[in-house]
């Protein structure tokens, strides 16, 4: 219990995607302008993120490791990502067609979006430091745990930052700072509040 | 020599296992896409498909819809206009029109003219002898004219027009080139006497002054602006002249282009286009 408790937490806050490691800024910009938007991002984004790690943790260590070919991982993670949702988007279409309508073309467009590549990469060097140390904890479910709570703390963030927009668009700004530049402000704001967060550990 | 130096070092089987692991990767993935491409198909609506052909395809999300997918989808069950989309030209339109059997009427082309003939005709209060631009002129008391809304003539709109469209002439007035402007309306913005606006292409005259003072004020200011007589709105054989704050307003609807207007115009501001 306290394990999940830990890669939750360490996941969705300590190491938020966009705020703290700065991973997934052009959706986080780009598609926060309305509420509705970024939800559909952000389940996307986690639906895709859960994916990834499901995939290339088997990978990386049945296959990779065993062949002590570990510096080809992004080659072979962005083939596998981008070749795995364009299979899941068609599945989704098929299947469940409300889904798809809603998250859209943030599907596709996210296939390896640099905050999917980094959570792979994350949780690649989370289990390669835990074998080194002798704990099998960090196995294939805790590496999709730690997928999908990225995901959320991606969503959190992104709602977080779409909510605040919606709110500055009605206040008056200097003209210099409007727009983009008031962005770039809140963001840094968002991010400095959710650097508390690393005090915790 | 070179070939030893750069093959002693190479593990030669480490790079077939590196260019096999790949090759199987993208040979086994292509073949997954295809798999699940064939049981997931889906038979689309031909309407739809050929809609999205014809569609800019930017899917930049003007029109509300998330994609273009999703805007061909809204016209093909009518709850999209062809209105919504500001991406796609006019003749791409007429054949989404033509393909899902929509109403569509393309906007009459514009161009943009100068609704101004002062010049050297308009009093200066000062000499402007700055950076030959009507932005920076305006810092210092609204420009040297007298008239408020006179063209200041440094070519501001000029430097802005992305086709070349706009000359400022031998008068000292910008002057837009109709055969040219496309109407994109970056010289609207910018001219900051606002005193260019778009008008039909097809317009026979148009009114080449901007200012609403009564006419004592206009003849202190300016040789050749509006005086508001309106000899022009009594004298057109179709009315389509009324004057609105000592101005003349054409309808192009009604103006057949007899140019009686351009002949009795007093002040020759109303001109031949």
């Amino acid at each position: 219990m306290s394990t999940f408790i830990i890669i939750v937490v360490a996941a969705a806050f300590i190491n938020n995607a966009v705020l703290v490691q700065c991973y997934g800024i052009c959706p986080f910009l780009g598609v926060s302008k309305k509420m509705s938007g970024s939800l559909g991002m952000g389940l996307a984004v986690t639906l895709v993120m859960a994916i990834t790690c499901l995939v290339t943790y088997p990978i990386y260590n049945f296959v990779l490791v065993k062949l002590h070919i570990e510096y080809l991982e992004i080659i072979v993670f962005i083939f596998v990502i981008a070749a795995l949702v364009q299979m899941i988007e068609k599945a989704i279409k098929k299947f469940v067609p409300p889904l798809y309508n809603m998250m859209g073309i943030y599907l596709p467009l996210i296939t390896t979006n640099c905050a999917v590549l980094g959570v792979a990469e994350t949780v690649m060097d989370a289990s390669t430091m835990m074998a080194d140390l002798g704990i099998q904890a960090f196995g294939l479910g805790s590496a999709v745990l730690y997928g999908i709570f990225t995901g959320i703390g991606f969503t959190i963030a992104i709602c977080i930052m779409s909510g605040l927009r919606e709110k500055v668009d009605a206040l008056t700004i200097p003209k210099s700072l409007k727009g983009f530049g008031i962005t770039m402000v809140t963001a840094s704001f968002m991010a400095m509040a959710f650097y508390v967060f690393a005090l915790v550990v | 020599m070179i070939n030893t130096i750069l093959c002693g070092s190479v593990n030669w089987a480490s790079v077939g296992l590196v260019l096999g692991l790949i090759a199987g990767l993208a040979v086994v993935l292509t073949l997954l896409i295809l798999l699940v491409t064939k049981i997931c198909h889906i038979q689309e609506d031909e309407k739809v498909v050929k809609v999205l052909e014809h569609l800019a395809g930017a899917n930049c999300g003007g029109c509300g819809y998330s994609g273009c997918e999703g805007f061909a989808k809204g016209l093909c069950s009518g709850k999209a206009s062809l209105g919504d989309c500001k991406v796609t030209s006019n003749s791409e339109k007429q054949i989404i029109a033509n393909i899902a059997n929509l109403d569509f009427a393309a906007d009459s082309p514009t161009v943009a003219v100068v609704k101004c003939s002062g010049g050297k005709g308009a009093t200066n209060k000062f000499e402007y002898v700055g950076y030959p631009d009507c932005v920076n002129e305006m810092v210092f008391h609204k420009g040297r004219k007298l008239c408020t809304t006179a063209c200041l003539g440094d070519g501001s709109c000029a430097s802005v027009c992305p086709i070349g469209a706009i000359k400022v002439n031998e008068n000292g007035v910008a002057f837009v080139d109709k055969e040219i402007c496309t109407s994109c309306g970056a010289c609207i913005k910018k001219c900051p006497k606002m005193c260019i606006e778009r008008i039909p292409a097809s317009a026979p005259v148009y009114v080449a002054c901007n200012s609403k003072c009564r006419g004592k004020e206009v003849m202190a200011q300016c040789q050749n602006g509006c005086i508001g007589c309106g000899l022009c709105a009594k004298n057109c054989t179709q009315k389509a002249i009324t004057m609105v704050d000592n101005l003349p307003v054409i309808d192009y609807n009604l103006c057949t282009g007899c140019k009686t207007c351009v002949s009795k115009c007093p002040r020759k501001c109303i001109k031949e286009f």
